[in-house]
């Protein structure tokens, strides 16, 4: 169900997206580390899921917040005159690199479990068969 | 189905279609825009471009000044070389007044001869006319109009005309000399033996009266050259 949700939402968004008019490329930087922000929030949200621990709301205040917050600091930094874009593009990069991990062991872990559970299966039915 | 699982879902359906539609939008604007140009350029970017730019400028005055340099130089060739062709264009102007080319101008005599009843005037007596002008330093002659040039020529044609430059000339014949006017008077009017004083005994009517600025006409014929080189 959720899955068919997520689906729908990606191709209306890329419909949307293209019939959009474009922004200035000024503002494309902003929106660049806001999405990168975004991102960010999404593979959080898969981790926590995986872990049982998934909240709507820590989930939707995470990827509006950080958003918005990443597109203050990245302004900040330019009045500031200090690449702070950078040091967010960092943490969340890394922050996704290690959900991608934690969410790669996961399906591996599962994935061996089961095969382990099938070598078992199959020793146990050659020994009533033997 | 639960009530708070809809609301899930429509929410994370919600988020991903935000998530997508500005992915998309920041696809399309970095697609179209063209980085190269001035207004998409960051401020250090902008910052090196100004600076190159005063490079060029600087490299370019400095080309303008060699230029104007050069040109000053070239200006100053110019100007020595309309010198040279005014002083080559004076030349030819003398040379052209020598050879009988251009009308020309001066103090000089009038000799005047004419046919009488008994004694006519032969081409002998102009020749030598025109020797005894030349000897007295005539620069300039000319008879009935017909400038004296170095392939001039005086001939008697069938005994009735004569022909000077081949073109016939009639009684009286006016002969025009530009030179020191009182040398060619004196040449011509010697005691006894002169010009004047000859051919009046001879009985022929001769004339001579000075005059100032007399104005002789050039030459009119072709002065080519066809076999000497």
């Amino acid at each position: 169900m959720i899955a068919i949700a997520i689906v729908i939402g990606c191709i209306l968004g890329a419909i949307i997206g293209i019939n959009v008019p474009t922004i200035s490329y000024t503002y494309s930087g902003y929106l660049a580390i806001a999405i990168v922000a975004a991102l960010d929030s999404v593979f959080g949200g898969i981790t926590s899921v995986l872990k049982g621990n998934f909240d709507l709301k820590v989930f939707i205040s995470g990827f509006f917040g950080n958003a918005i917050l990443s597109i203050l600091l990245t302004w900040l930094g330019v009045k500031l005159n200090v690449d702070i874009y950078l040091a967010a593009i960092v943490v969340f990069v890394g922050r996704m690199f290690t959900n991608l991990a934690i969410i790669r062991r996961y399906y591996i872990d599962k994935w061996s479990k089961k095969k382990v559970k099938e070598d078992i299966k199959n020793e146990n039915e050659k020994e009533t068969m033997g | 189905m639960k009530k708070g699982k809809v609301t899930i879902t429509i929410t994370i359906g919600l988020v991903f279609l935000i998530l997508t539609a500005v992915m998309f939008v920041q696809f399309k604007t970095i697609n179209q825009t063209d980085i190269t140009s001035l207004e998409n350029m960051r401020e250090d970017e902008l910052r090196t471009e100004i600076s190159s730019f005063k490079q060029k400028i600087e490299d370019l005055n400095k080309e303008i000044t060699d230029t104007d340099s050069k040109i000053a130089e070239y200006q100053k060739a110019i100007d020595s070389n309309k010198e040279a062709s005014e002083l080559l264009s004076q030349e030819l102007e003398q040379q052209n007044n020598i050879l009988g080319k251009n009308d020309v101008k001066g103090n000089g005599i009038i000799v005047t001869l004419t046919d009488t009843n008994d004694q006519k005037i032969t081409p002998e007596d102009l020749r030598e006319l025109l020797n005894q002008l030349k000897e007295a330093g005539a620069e300039a002659i000319s008879i009935n109009g017909q400038r004296i040039v170095y392939d001039s020529y005086i001939v008697d044609i069938s005994g009735t005309f004569i022909s000077v430059n081949g073109k016939r000339i009639v009684s009286p014949y006016e002969v025009k000399a530009i030179g020191n006017s009182t040398y060619l008077e004196s040449g011509l009017s010697k005691k006894q033996y002169g010009y004047i004083d000859t051919k009046l005994e001879e009985g022929k009517d001769v004339k001579l009266v000075r005059k100032d600025n007399i104005t002789i006409e050039k030459y009119t014929g072709d002065l080519n050259f066809e076999y000497a080189t």
